[in-house]
């Protein structure tokens, strides 16, 4: 029975996500574990090989997928349990690998417990992050990154059960790996020119901390230190006139010592919580540049030094009263605060022999300062209906000034601004019948003077969600309408994006599953916008962009008893854009066919999938998969790529 | 007198007839198992075993009966959902009630009253199954991402997308940015929507717990980013755009603020505008970033060519 019910839900599980083809979801082994000591051990590894063949575009491919061939260990499990709750060493272990040997998204995690003395838990993660850069008309674009991301978080608590409890922990992540970038050089006609990186990145923070309660109030204070490095430097890829030859070294390094402290409660009718934080961040930077070129005047040398500091310390608070009088209603007043000062200094010096020597110190300044409160109310009308209700202030204000001391003179730009917006929502919640749920909402804001022409203004938020739930069908529709006017001087930004879903699985038994959906979102916005053409303003004219993406997905897995799984799904992302065959027009707005030509970006991006796995004994399974992918953009030439992509692999249990 | 000899009847008869109502105790885990092996066959692996195996725990707060309330009455009359707490049966409220009796002792979960989860009805055991958990961790009825799609179609749609984070390809979890438990409001940005996001360390964006790099503090910062967040260029769930822009061609996306138009910015006049030497005709100025490399933040030059 256990076992059955196992399946069943492993069977929703599985067919509801269509992830990559490998690691397989089916795992070999017994369910239950063996017996070993006073522990039982549940395992599970799965190795192959996985392989890939790509077509069209490389470097897209390698930005939207990644995965390679090769031996790799595709996923693996391991859990260890006390029978009796009182191991030796631990109560709990429980680790889970993904991705190790080579994939691109490589994953390990571990879990160790000991009964109300400790807990560790461990993240490793790896991600070859790969990206070609920005496309422009077609082309290429810069800023190729070729790089590895890589984080690890450790977490220790002791007595995780008491009412006196220590953390420590730490945290590191890194990006290292060639990367494009680019510079011009010496006037802005200059042509642009590439260079070369070497991204080195650390990024590393230690925590301490302690909770503990006091009458009946929890008590929780952490004290952490980041640091920050950057060491990354660039040089020329290839001389290309008019830069012979280039070399900059900008070290930026920092830390941000923090405290945050949290007081909270959970009582049935009046209930405080409060979280408040100080940070204190502070980076010292270096910038050492030299080049060296032909331009008209003839050889010119150039010699850039910079070096200052910036900090920024940040204060934030949060106090939420809830008052729940009955068990009807309940009341939440909500009070946050964000102070914010960014300030620093940069000496600038520049020596050319052709433009001369010059110097100047920048000083800027930028403060924020946000103060909201919010009042919610949740009321039960009856079981069948919830009615929940909230308005929200907010006040901000920014300070800056922008300082400039230049030959003996000071030119410095002050300036004070404040934004208040008001904003409320509605919903209510009818639940007719147990597994039906139907949810209605609404938000309505208005901001007197955002920060900028597309932040939020006028704007309104309209949800609607239907669901019907239970354990062999889920059914779920629901739609989205989000608008937002933002009026202006030149002309008016305006956004409108409205989502559409109907998903739906059936899971009639633990031998099928099928699940699918379809989403569409449609975006459509209109900014007012202000260009150069040949030296000539082409004042007040409308930006456009409209993007209809439809989303699709079926998934269907079948099961031969317990000896025989087989997946197969289908996912298809198509923006079909505003229904033109070509990139030039005819469009709205501005006049000029490059912007004509990016109003819409018609595109399709689809991924079949099929995927068997086969019991051959106890504890030993054979997988395999295959995966298609194909992305083709119809406006932009040399971006569509094709890949074949797939496994085979060997789960077992020892 | 009669109005006393009258209470005294009412009493005699109240307390007479809660005497003949079946007394509910606790009856201890091993009562449950004999019935209901399965679910006790792997129960210390659950983390509710502590419980048990602590030893020290008062009845109300040890195995089953912590959770499904006293089960002398639900053994007397041989099972039944309404001589115990069922939780298929019980209110969203009386879900959470029995759940936070224990688990609200953690500052992740200081909010989860308040949080837009259980304004909506959705509570516990809406995403934690207790007895047949498919994630070999908290008790999570599927894996992760799939729980969050089953109620978010849009976001699965969205890290369908070509460009996006890599959650279905398991490198990171929607508890990465969000708190499923309620969080404290974001006091970096104007409105309190969405709630569920998560805060980095000091409050700041969940953004910056990884892409350490656009943190800063820079001395020349780009006011936007700071001022309204990444969410002003980029989609963050996923995007059928490069980098997850909200544009597909980076120059209309800077244009949409970099236009002058009057009463925005620091100094209310405008954000900054292009200069003239900007032929928007000649593609080599379409492409901002080209020129304008350290577009989150500088040290060495305001408009971020260094």
């Amino acid at each position: 029975m256990t076992t059955r019910l196992y399946i069943f839900f492993m069977a929703i599980a599985v067919a509801a996500a269509q992830t990559p083809v490998a690691p397989t979801p089916q795992t070999a082994g017994e369910r239950l574990g063996e017996n070993v000591s006073n522990y039982n051990i549940v395992n599970n590894f799965e190795t192959g090989y996985r392989f890939h063949e790509v077509g069209g575009n490389l470097a897209q491919y390698r930005s939207s997928i990644n995965y390679g061939n090769g031996i790799r260990l595709l996923g693996s499990s391991l859990s260890i349990n006390s029978r009796d709750g009182h191991g030796a060493l631990f109560d709990q272990l429980v680790m889970a690998t993904q991705g190790l040997g080579g994939d691109p998204y490589a994953a390990a995690t571990l879990h160790l417990e000991k009964n109300r003395l400790y807990r560790y838990d461990l993240s490793w993660r790896q991600n070859d992050y790969f990206n070609p850069g920005l496309v422009t008309g077609g082309g290429s674009g810069q800023h190729l990154l070729d790089t590895v991301y890589r984080m690890q978080d450790h977490d220790f608590t002791l007595f995780p059960q008491s009412n006196l409890s220590f953390f420590l922990g730490m945290s590191a992540s890194s990006q290292t790996g060639p990367s494009l970038s680019s510079i011009q050089l010496f006037d802005s006609k200059s042509p642009i020119v590439p260079l070369f990186s070497d991204v080195r990145r650390v990024w590393r923070e230690y925590r301490v901390g302690n909770e503990f309660r006091v009458a009946g109030i929890r008590v929780n204070w952490m004290r952490g230190w980041e640091d920050f490095k950057d060491d990354t430097g660039a040089t020329l890829l290839a001389a290309t006139p008019p830069l012979t030859a280039f070399r900059s070294s900008d070290p930026y390094h920092g830390t941000s010592p923090y405290w945050r402290a949290a007081l909270f409660t959970d009582r049935k009718v009046l209930n405080v919580n409060g979280r408040f934080t100080y940070t204190s961040g502070r980076r010292a930077f270096v910038v050492d540049e030299s080049s060296a070129g032909k331009v008209a005047a003839g050889p010119e040398n150039r010699q850039v030094t910079t070096f200052g500091n910036a900090d920024r310390p940040v204060a934030t608070g949060n106090l939420n009263v809830s008052i729940t009088p009955g068990s009807q209603l309940t009341l939440v007043n909500s009070t946050s605060v964000y102070n914010i000062r960014t300030l620093g200094n940069s000496y600038f010096s520049q020596l050319d022999n052709v433009t001369g020597a010059v110097t100047f110190l920048n000083y800027n300044y930028l403060g924020i300062r946000t103060v909201a409160n919010s009042t919610d109310l949740n009321y039960r009308i009856s079981p069948m209906w919830d009615l929940f209700a909230g308005y929200q202030y907010t006040d901000r204000k920014i300070h800056s000034l922008e300082q400039t001391d230049f030959a003996g003179q000071t030119f410095a730009t002050r300036s004070e601004q404040t934004n208040v917006l008001h904003a409320g929502d509605l919903g209510l919640r009818f639940k007719p019948w147990k597994p039906v749920t139907v949810r209605v909402s609404a938000e309505l804001g208005r901001a007197d003077r955002p920060f900028t022409p597309k932040a939020d203004k006028d704007y309104h938020v309209l949800n609607g969600q239907f669901q019907y739930k239970t354990k062999k069908i889920q059914l779920m529709a629901a739609a989205k309408a989000d608008y937002n006017v933002n009026s202006i001087s030149l002309t008016s930004y305006s956004s409108q994006s409205r989502t559409y879903s109907v998903t739906g699985s059936w899971t009639p038994g633990a031998w099928l599953t099928l699940d699918g959906g379809f989403t569409r979102l449609h975006l459509y916005t209109i900014g007012g916008i202000r260009y150069f053409l040949n030296q000539q303003p082409a004042p007040a004219q409308d930006s456009v962009y409209l993007s209809n993406i439809n989303t699709g997905y079926f998934g269907a897995r079948f099961a031969l008893k317990n000896r025989a799984d087989l997946y197969l799904g289908y996912t298809r992302v198509q923006d079909v854009g505003d229904g033109r065959d070509t990139a030039q027009g005819p469009g709205f707005g501005s006049p000029l066919a490059i912007f004509q030509g990016v109003q819409t970006f018609p595109m399709a991006y689809q991924s079949p999938v099929a995927r068997i796995s086969v019991q051959i004994h106890k504890k030993l399974r054979w997988n395999a998969g295959y995966q298609y992918y194909g992305y083709r953009q119809d406006f932009s030439l040399g971006q569509s790529f094709r890949a074949h992509t797939g496994f085979t692999s060997l789960s077992l249990s020892f | 007198m009669r109005f006393v000899a009258l209470c005294v009847v009412l009493l005699a008869a109240g307390a007479s007839s809660f005497a003949q109502a079946p007394a509910n105790g606790y009856v201890g885990p091993a009562a449950c198992r004999t019935c209901h092996p399965n679910q006790w066959a792997t129960f210390y692996k659950n983390p509710h075993f502590k419980s048990v195996a602590s030893g020290k725990e008062p009845p109300e707060r040890t195995g089953c009966e912590s959770c499904h309330g006293p089960g002398q009455r639900h053994v007397e009359q041989h099972g039944g959902k309404s001589t115990i707490v069922a939780f298929s049966e019980a209110t969203p409220e009386r879900v959470l009630d029995t759940c936070l009796r224990c688990h609200s002792q953690t500052l992740s979960r200081a909010n989860i009253r308040r949080s837009s989860h259980t304004q909506n009805g959705v509570v516990c055991t809406n995403c934690h199954l207790i007895h047949n958990p498919t994630a070999p961790r908290r008790l999570l009825a599927k894996m992760q991402a799939t729980l969050c799609y089953d109620c978010h179609p849009d976001v699965r749609a969205q890290f369908s997308m070509p460009f996006k984070h890599r959650v279905d390809e398991g490198f990171m979890n929607c508890t990465d940015c969000h708190n499923p438990h309620g969080a404290f409001a974001p006091t970096w940005r104007m409105a309190a929507q969405p709630r569920m996001t998560a805060q980095a360390k000091g409050n700041e964006e969940p953004c910056l717990n990884c892409h350490a790099d656009k943190r800063g503090p820079f001395v020349f910062e780009h006011a936007a980013v700071r001022v309204d967040g990444c969410g002003n260029c980029h989609v963050p769930h996923g995007s059928t755009n490069s980098r997850m822009l909200k544009r597909p061609v980076v120059f209309t996306l800077c244009l949409e603020c970099h236009n002058g138009a009057g009463n925005f910015g620091r100094q209310a006049n405008g954000v900054f505008p292009l200069a003239a030497t900007h032929n928007l005709a000649d593609p080599r100025y379409q492409n901002c970033t080209a020129c304008h490399v350290r577009i989150h933040g500088s040290n060495a030059d305001a408009t971020f060519l260094r």
